[in-house]
């Protein structure tokens, strides 16, 4: 009978197993793999596997002080010693073999919730881990995607709070689309006693932790981890892909990248493609891929819409794109021209046409005077009449006059420096002040002085906005000036 | 068996000469903890209610350097290079000078005893009459601070203690003798973390988010415990470590004092 | 201030020398119920880490002294329970009943089973003894044993065991079946209760292929 019940039991062993799931692409060949980690900015390099293998990740907990702004330091608990911890990239099917290693150094106990483990806690219950200690635990990478891993020690919140998060890449079976650049960014919120930028070692703030007001919103866990020479980099003609992730504990991201538009987005880290994207959201505890093609050289800046999280909480970030220009994309600043608003009013478009034409260089006198004619109506008709005439014995007339017709380019300089002393002007005598008009600019200067050699029987003239700059800068001796 | 207990009364003489020298020792570093109640942060399904704490003495300031290294000389076995691994793990004692050998001077010498595992803590404690405290006893003195029997709920002294663990542990230790609490014990928080007797009594789920979802497999009894109050962060953090170990380990920030129940009456 | 502990020093001094007479008399006859404190010193003729290490005194369910290390020499099955524990302790016990079924009647020879109680306070030698006697546990390689409050916590902490008193005098424990090879070292542990492990099982067979 015990032979019997031996037998049974043997049968029993060898029946078949249950259906594979889908996703599981059977047992692991070839090699034993080492999984290469980086740290942010940077991304391992595509596995190039065929078939699935084994793969052992080996991660370290450190807790560290290390500044999060100029002049501030945190203490973070990390893994691999960075914030975000280390990117860790294996293929869908692959068996890893998960060491969770705390240092000695460590005063609390941590694990690990990978969001892409199927799997009791996501392998938290499974890799809690005293200081000085190490846990191991296996699963299988069922789904591709890009998942986000985190710390699952009670207090959760604190212990994310303090930086304990990453992203691991499972690639689909075939691999992902080969790009020139692929860079790790991921936000986080973090929560200080002390406000925005308070220098010194800042202790972490529970109750601000739970009221969701965070003190700072960061790219890579400090304010210029990618700014400056540290700035992400890549070519015009070049296609970069961001892994995005959002470590919160608290916030949801509005991914931007400034004059940038995402071709492709991996939105939540799925398997579905957006295209054509602006903004992308990235949950909490959540991820995505965005692709774009780089065409103009610059400085594009990687922000959270939620706009003031980037000028007063630090969210900020920065990718340098050189190479040539290519101005049919993108010029540049054309034209810097006057725009009146309402202020075009029926006789001011006269101005505003002259304005335009001395732009695209085709000013002609017609338009001068038409220009100058609307612009001496209220200013200087207050003083010399509307029809040129002045007022005898106080103002010099600019009728038929002979002190313009000697010298029409001395007129320039009685309107922007002004006139005092005597004067005779078609025959009388005149000593009175005018004062500098210097509030026209040149070429209003311009065309008022054209209008006027041009009107009133004068004889005719024409002042350039060159000639008018030209005076301006010639200031004449302090003892003309009567001051204003 | 019968021989030693006949032997007993001739050392008994002897020992007793000796007893005021080490009476005076020993009896400096107590201070009584009156009976009380504490609403513990482990709530079991069959008990909601506040437990009971009867009275009991504890240790003013956790076991020193100095204390322990006297203890090794006149426990041999104790030390490093004698003790079983089933007692003392690779981490016991480590970074300590030899035996023989005294610390480099009395700061270090009144540093927290750290690097030391359970077991050996509880032959300490039982080396002086007494034992680790339990959980329930260090929460009930946790909660208190200088002027107050139970702080638990004043935001400031929450923040103080979590400053603590802020701070990473690879700075020196500071030396014990931090302020003292509303019954006189000192360094209950902000020093290091300290054992208990029923360490493995905190039959905590290594993930704590499945929340009031007991395995009733893998826990006789009642489940897992739940944690009841989950904004006292600084005790559940104690806890987390607690339960993360065990008897033979030791850590860095882990030290230990003893406690006596006040009747000598119980075991 | 410390008045509590200068009145009660004397008897504590008598205590500390009772003790430190037992551990100089530990190695040769062994006070009951009680782990000599001295005995930290790794005894050279067994494993660093062995569970015997600790040397531990325990009644069984005849009234017997029984020592933690009785079982070095061949495979023992451990585990810790208490006997008014209505869920999982009898389903501990059907699963070492189903773990020895799975062995030849030669094999479960070697192997003894040992369940040590965490409630002694309730868990006299006379309970042990009837609760023995209404499972019809063979007392021949089956020892229901208890010890002193101090014991069972040190013996559950080699063990790697958790349990809680609760107010009602039930407890909280893990469930674990353990193996302890014939040295006295864990080589196998289980938390399965609804039958026997095929894996637990097959150390234990290990276990015994290994022995001498």
């Amino acid at each position: 009978m015990l032979a019997s019940t031996l037998l049974v039991a043997n049968a029993l062993a060898a029946a078949p197993k249950a259906p594979r799931s889908l996703g599981d692409l059977g047992p692991p060949q070839g090699p034993v793999v080492r999984a290469v980690l980086t740290s942010p900015p940077r991304v391992p390099p595509p596995t190039g596997r065929k078939a699935p293998a084994k793969v052992i990740v080996e991660l370290e907990v450190v807790e560290k002080e290390t500044p999060s702004s100029e002049g501030v330091s945190y203490t973070f608990w990390t893994f691999g010693g960075t914030v975000p911890g280390s990117f860790i990239r294996v293929r869908q099917g692959d068996t890893v073999e998960f060491h969770l290693k705390n240092h000695p150094g460590s005063k609390m106990p941590h694990n690990i919730d990978l969001h892409g483990v199927t799997g009791p806690g996501g392998g938290a219950a499974s890799s809690f881990t005293a200081p000085g200690h190490e846990s191991q635990f296996t699963f299988k990478a069922l789904n591709e995607g890009i998942y986000v891993y985190h710390c699952a020690t009670a207090p959760v919140g604190m212990h994310v709070a303090n930086g304990m998060y990453g992203l691991i890449l499972v690639e689909p079976p075939e691999g992902l689309s080969k790009v020139n650049h692929e860079y790790y960014v991921m936000q986080g919120d973090f929560y200080t006693t002390g406000k925005y930028r308070e220098k010194g070692a800042q202790p972490f703030d529970m109750e601000k932790a739970i009221a969701e007001q965070p003190t700072y919103v960061l790219f890579n866990g400090t304010e210029g981890a990618l700014t400056g020479d540290k700035a992400i980099t890549a070519k015009t003609g070049e296609t970069v892909r961001l892994f995005v992730g959002n470590g919160s504990p608290n916030l949801v991201s509005s991914f931007h990248v400034i004059g940038a538009i995402f071709d492709k987005v991996r939105y939540e880290g799925g398997t579905n493609v957006q295209r054509n994207v602006q903004t992308t959201l990235i949950p909490a505890g959540g991820a995505a891929a965005v692709e774009f093609k780089l065409r103009v050289l610059g400085s594009y800046v990687l922000v959270d819409h939620s706009i003031f999280r980037v000028f007063n909480k630090g969210a900020l970030a920065i990718l340098k794109v050189s190479g040539p220009e290519d101005k049919t994309i993108y010029s540049g600043k054309e034209v810097d021209s006057v725009y009146l608003g309402d202020r075009s009013q029926a006789n001011l478009n006269a101005v505003t046409a002259a304005t335009q034409a001395a732009a695209s260089g085709t000013l002609t006198l017609q338009d001068q005077v038409a220009a100058g004619q609307a612009l001496f109506a209220g200013t200087c008709s207050v003083c010399h009449q509307a029809n040129g005439t002045g007022l005898p014995g106080v103002f010099p007339p600019l009728a038929q006059s002979d002190y313009l017709k000697v010298d029409p380019k001395r007129a320039i300089a009685a309107v922007l420096h002004g006139l005092s002393g005597k004067l005779t002007v078609n025959g009388k005598d005149y000593d009175s002040v005018m004062t500098p008009m210097n509030q026209p600019n040149d070429d209003e200067v311009a065309n008022i002085l054209t209008y006027v050699l041009n009107s009133f029987g004068n004889g005719g003239g024409r002042i350039l906005t060159e000639e008018v700059k030209k005076v301006r800068a010639a200031r004449p001796a302090a003892a003309a000036a009567p001051g204003h | 068996m019968t021989a030693s207990r006949h032997a007993g009364p001739l050392l008994l003489a002897a020992g007793l000469l000796a007893a005021p020298a080490v009476a005076a020792r020993r009896a400096a570093d107590c201070v009584p903890v009156p009976a009380g109640t504490v609403a513990s942060v482990l709530a079991v399904d069959a008990d909601p209610g506040p437990v009971t704490v009867p009275a009991f003495s504890m240790r003013v300031l956790p076991v020193t350097r100095g204390e322990f290294q006297r203890f090794l000389r006149e426990e041999p076995g104790w030390q490093r290079e004698q003790v079983a691994r089933t007692f003392a793990d690779a981490g016991y004692l480590a970074g300590w000078p030899a035996t023989a050998a005294a610390w480099p001077d009395d700061a270090a010498a009144a540093q927290p005893a750290t690097q030391v595992s359970w077991f050996a803590a509880q032959a300490y404690c039982e080396s002086e009459g007494a034992r680790l405290p339990t959980w329930i006893e260090w929460e009930y003195v946790a909660a208190a601070d200088r002027t107050r029997a139970d702080a638990r709920s004043d935001p400031a002294s929450l923040a103080r203690i979590l400053g603590w663990y802020a701070r990473p542990a690879s700075t020196a230790l500071p030396p014990v003798g931090g302020e003292a609490n509303v019954y006189g014990v000192r360094d209950v928080h902000g020093l290091v973390w300290e054992w208990v007797d029923d360490f493995n009594a905190l039959l905590v789920d290594a993930d704590s988010r499945s929340g009031n979802d007991p395995d009733k497999l893998k826990f006789c009894g009642a489940g897992a415990i739940n944690l009841r109050d989950r904004q006292n962060y600084a005790v559940l953090m104690r806890l987390a470590l607690l339960s993360s170990l065990n008897g033979a380990d030791s850590t860095g920030s882990l030290g230990f004092r003893c406690a006596r129940p006040a009747s000598l009456e119980k075991p | 201030m410390s008045s509590d502990c200068i009145r009660a020093s004397a008897g504590r001094i008598l205590a500390g020398l009772l003790a430190a007479l037992a551990a100089m008399a530990a190695a040769s006859a062994p006070t009951p119920d009680a782990a000599a404190p001295a005995a930290a010193v790794a005894k050279a003729h067994l494993p660093a880490d062995s569970v015997y290490q600790l040397a531990q005194m325990l009644t069984d369910q005849q009234g017997r002294a029984l020592s933690l290390a009785s079982g070095h020499g061949h495979p023992v099955l451990v585990s810790m329970f208490y006997t008014s524990c209505q869920f999982v302790c009898p389903m501990l016990v059907e699963a070492l009943r189903a773990t020895e079924a799975r062995l030849s009647a030669a094999e479960r020879a070697r192997v003894t089973v040992l369940m040590v109680s965490i409630d002694p306070e309730h868990d006299s030698v006379a309970v042990l003894e009837r609760t023995a006697r209404q499972r019809e546990l063979d007392t021949t390689r089956w020892s229901l044993a208890r010890t002193d409050a101090a014991g069972v916590r040190k013996l559950a902490a080699v063990l790697g065991i958790q349990y809680r008193a609760l107010a009602n005098g039930e407890f909280n424990h893990s469930t674990a079946l353990i193996l302890l090879d014939n040295e006295g070292r864990i080589a196998a542990r289980t938390a399965q209760l609804g039958g026997a492990d095929p894996v637990f099982v097959r150390r234990v067979k290990a276990s015994l292929a290994a022995l001498p």
